[in-house]
């Protein structure tokens, strides 16, 4: 098998997509002339496929939402790109009233296959506006499925499955990803939704992690083994709508700890979620309390000094997972 | 126009058909059975028609929050429409969603919008779709109130419309009054104009006089369809009755209401075809056959049951 990168494997999706099925189109603001993606996800897409499937759009985030709306409903199959996760501010209204909504509220007139792809997190020292993980936000809302791929594989697999979802799916990339490598076969494969996957095996403690912090949480299970003997078990839920709770579930009663790592905002987030599960249905398995290491509720800020102490990362959770012991 | 007697006999019969569905559910409203609140067009019933009987049963239609006329005409059976004012299964979104929110793709209603703004941006996206799709026999129209034209949706879809040249006929229905605000308070622009900044041809009509309507659409409509370009259609109306049914519109006078009242499209549609030799028999016979239908519909949406609720709505 060959290695590519997490940029390349959501290319390959797209292409394998594009080239099985004619619906499948893609929309954003300078994905196909100009800079071809500002992540180059879509670099060679416009050339290969043209005006009428990869179609560059002004900066109108609402029309573009809009645009994928439109186009789905008349069973396109549209993968709608935002340049930053940060700017789905501007097209909320297409994700909280209308997408989300409309398998319910046309009692399953509407099964709509539309991806939205939102690079978010930080990793180029953006500052506030182009640097937030956002799924909290939208794992509240009724009628969404939230994938967030730790890695190229999942990448491919993950997005594949989102595209003929019939149903609206938040695909939440990260910046710090788009350059790692790994295998990726060059067939078309997907990963089902709702399936979380155990990345390393540990009998001390359960460590939740998500997309970026895949890669942290793995670090620091490294340090913990080596240095305090403690050994973690890191799972991956890869898609938090739907959650692989059963998967969790056995872990935690495994190794009755448990800490959530994420880099969205602590408050309201996916460890308040995840936690609360676990308290509300596997208390019994504890030995100790929940503990969730996430982004300090700070605006993401620019210099290092100040961000290296809002995102999580291998040391601080370290120090966090040992206080457990 | 030539006087068309049997054309205009459709729309009398159209008309009338709309403004009974809402005195029904006007009346379902007083009696509690309108869970919330529910927005009537009593008297704006010739925007809906005049446009309505230009439009294929495969043309796509967005309607607005005010938009059961809009949807009875695109062809949603009177029954389910009707059960679905109450919130009954038997409705055409399983009662789930009741007055503002009627969704027939069977009829190519893509659905009615609650948010206002929201319209644009879908109704771009629809064009889009059809030229991609390079379906050259479909066209969209998209309903939506004189208040939704001072959204920020507006102005960016319309630009978007005009760049990707896509075939939707935009209708504004200008009530006047956006719940309880006068649009000349919130914009010093007329609404028609507003379009044609952006090269989209654009046309304004009095929308209480439906040869008028139709006439006007037909045109429209026609270059959507021949020349694949955006249109726009203001049409200048009032509601006779409040912004939902029980609303006691204080904002308005009387004597404004009464005004309008004496311009109310059914009675001057009924008097020009009476003027124009028409038979009053004939007229009485529309009357009456709508009234029966009325009548079964709502016996049908009052007999059938609530949806019962299941964990598979569970999302």
């Amino acid at each position: 098998m060959r290695e590519i990168t997490y940029s390349e494997a959501l290319r390959e999706a797209i292409r394998q997509a594009m080239l099985k099925d004619k619906k499948v189109i893609m929309i954003g603001e300078e994905i196909g002339q100009g800079y071809a993606g500002v992540f180059g996800v879509s670099k060679g897409l416009y050339d290969e496929f043209g005006p009428k499937r990869i179609i560059d759009t002004p900066i109108a985030e609402n029309t573009i939402m809009g645009a994928a709306i439109g186009t789905s409903m008349l069973g396109l199959k549209p993968i709608m790109e935002v340049m930053f996760a940060d700017f789905i501010s501007v097209c909320f209204d297409g994700v909280l009233n209308q997408i989300s909504k409309m398998r319910f509220m046309t009692k399953d007139q509407y099964s709509l296959n539309l991806v939205v792809r939102l690079p978010g997190g930080e990793g180029a020292g953006t500052g506030p506006h182009h640097s937030q993980c956002l799924e909290s936000l939208f794992m509240t809302i009724p009628g969404l499925k939230l994938a967030n791929p730790s890695n190229a594989y999942d990448a491919k697999g993950l997005l594949t499955t989102a595209i003929s979802a019939g149903d609206p799916v938040l695909f939440f990339e990260h910046k710090r990803l788009y350059k790692t490598k790994c295998d990726v076969p060059e067939e078309e494969y997907a990963i089902p939704f709702g399936k979380a996957k155990i990345v390393r095996v540990g009998s001390d403690i359960t460590i939740v992690a998500l997309s970026y912090m895949v890669s942290v949480a793995l670090a620091a299970a490294e340090e913990l083994s080596k240095e305090y003997g403690i050994e973690a078990e890191v799972v991956d839920p890869r898609t938090l709508v739907p959650l692989d709770e059963e998967t969790i579930a056995a872990s935690v009663k495994k190794t009755s700890r448990i800490a959530i790592v994420e880099e969205t905002y602590l408050r309201g987030g996916i460890g308040s979620e995840i936690g609360a599960i676990v308290s509300e249905k596997y208390m019994d398995a504890l030995d100790c309390p929940i503990k969730r290491i996430a982004s300090k509720n700070v605006p993401i800020p620019m210099p290092a000094s100040l961000k290296d102490e809002v995102i999580p990362d291998k040391d601080r959770v370290v120090k966090e997972i040992r206080e457990m012991f | 126009m030539k006087y068309d007697e049997k054309l205009y006999l459709t729309f009398l019969e159209k008309l009338y058909l709309v403004r009974r569905f809402e005195n029904k559910v006007y009346e379902f409203a007083e009696r509690g059975l309108v869970f919330g609140s529910t927005h009537l067009e009593v008297g704006e019933e010739a925007t809906a028609v005049g446009t309505l009987l230009n439009i294929n049963k495969d043309d796509y239609m967005i309607a607005t929050h005010r938009g059961h006329g809009q949807e009875l005409l695109k062809g949603t059976d009177l029954k389910a429409m009707m059960a679905e004012m109450i919130g009954k299964a038997t409705g055409i979104c399983g009662g789930r969603v009741g007055s503002m929110h009627v969704t027939d793709i069977s009829v190519n209603n893509l659905g009615a919008q609650g948010i206002i703004g929201a319209t644009f941006p879908i109704a771009v996206g629809v064009g889009l779709g059809l030229n991609l799709l390079s379906d050259k026999d479909k066209i969209l129209i998209a309903f939506f109130g004189d208040g939704a034209t001072n959204q920020g949706t507006f102005y960016e879809s319309l630009n978007m419309a005009d760049i990707w040249s896509v075939p939707v006929f935009f209708v504004c229905v200008n009530n006047l009054y956006g719940m309880g605000t006068h649009y000349c308070s919130t914009c010093n622009i007329e609404i028609y104009k507003k379009a044609s900044f952006f090269n989209i041809k654009s046309g304004f009509c009095d929308g209480n006089d439906v040869g008028a309507v139709y006439e006007k659409s037909k045109e429209l409509i026609d270059y959507v369809r021949s020349k694949r370009r955006p249109a726009f259609l203001e049409l200048k109306t009032y509601r006779t009755i409040g912004h939902s049914a029980f609303d006691k519109h204080p904002y308005r006078t009387k004597e404004e209401i009464e005004e309008w009242k004496r311009l109310d499209p059914i009675k001057r549609a009924e008097e020009l075809m009476l003027s124009l030799g028409t038979a009053k028999d004939k007229i009485d016979d529309v009357k009456k056959k709508v009234d029966a239908q009325i009548q079964e519909a709502a016996a049908f949406a009052l007999e059938s049951a609530y949806p019962a609720y299941e964990a598979s709505l569970e999302q």
